[in-house]
């Protein structure tokens, strides 16, 4: 059967029913120990300004090869630009000789059709080897 | 101007990362004396608010995790107790969030000790039922009251509520708690 308690009375019972449940939580406590707490916070702090730190460089990272691929798409552009000049020149060559019956051909090697492909070709070697060292180095 | 390469910058990165470890709020010897006289009562909280004791065992590390990765300054034992209990209370709160279940009575009757008489187990099951009709907030207010003996202005502290109010919203609590004890 319910009565009317007094508000100290109820404040009375409330309060030792929570001290001893209290007590009761505080016996089956399990925590793990200080030393693990304290390693795994170690660890996880670690983990996240290393990856908090990398973020930028991963963005580095596909600049440069966005940067890279950019360049070698526009070298192989210049390339077959160069190449069907080259093409053009060596049917000229291959025209003259024909027309003059002469054995000596002189090759002008400063030619713009063989000057272009030649540094195109040299650029996007000396590129390449520049982002693949900065890309694969320290991993 | 110096001359910084990208690889003088990945190596100052993992400096950096090395470095971790100073950059919590505490050294090792506080934190672990700190952890020593904290954890058991903050694990009774947690199961007993969070009514899971998976949960509590979750949220233990989480709470130590956060209060460790905190730009606080503490002023005094107290005060840091206080806001690893906010900590405790927020994750709790989110956690409810979730789809766990709430207040599921899983403290299993074989951890209580064998010393314990019949009537005291029973007693122990009309408490954790009585609170599991309370709303958590509810809970928590009770126990930080009569568990951790916190003060009106520490409970709304841990909890986010006015002072003020805390007078109110305890009577309101205790004779919920007691009207449902006596069920």
């Amino acid at each position: 059967m319910k009565r009317d308690y007094s508000d100290p009375e109820i404040e009375a019972i409330v309060s030792e029913a929570i001290a001893a449940e209290a007590s009761t939580a505080r016996r089956e406590a399990r925590p793990p120990s200080s030393a693990i707490v304290w390693w795994r916070a170690q660890m996880r702090a670690r983990a996240e300004a290393t990856k908090a730190v990398e973020r930028p460089l991963t963005i580095v990272h596909g600049l440069a090869l966005a940067a890279s691929m950019g360049l070698l798409v526009g070298v192989v552009g210049t390339a077959i630009g160069g190449l069907k000049g080259t093409i053009a020149w060596f049917a000229g060559i291959y025209a003259s000789l024909a027309a003059s019956g002469t054995s000596a051909v002189a090759i002008d090697f400063t030619s713009r059709w063989f000057m272009l492909p030649m540094t195109a070709m040299l650029i996007s070697v000396v590129v390449l080897s520049v982002a693949a060292f900065v890309i694969f180095a320290d991993e | 101007m110096a001359n910084v390469t990208f690889l003088d910058v990945r190596r100052l990165s993992a400096d950096s990362a090395d470095a971790a470890d100073v950059a919590l709020a505490m050294d090792e010897d506080a934190f672990r004396g700190f952890y020593d006289r904290t954890s058991g009562a903050l694990w009774g909280y947690l199961s007993r608010i969070s009514g899971d004791r998976q949960v509590a065992d979750d949220l233990l590390q989480e709470s130590y995790y956060r209060l460790l990765k905190s730009n606080v300054a503490f002023e005094s034992e107290n005060h840091r107790r206080n806001y690893l209990y906010r900590i405790a209370t927020n994750l709790v709160n989110d956690s409810r969030r979730t789809s766990r279940p709430l207040f599921d009575n899983s403290v299993e009757m074989s951890d209580i000790a064998a010393s314990d008489t019949h009537a005291d187990t029973e007693t122990r099951q009309d408490v954790r039922r009585a609170l599991g009709k309370l709303k958590p907030r509810e809970r928590a207010m009770l126990w930080l009251a009569y568990a951790n003996g916190s003060s009106h202005a520490e409970i709304a502290d841990v909890l986010g509520l006015k002072t003020g109010s805390i007078k109110l919203l305890l009577f309101r609590a205790r004779r919920k708690m007691a009207s449902a004890l006596q069920r």
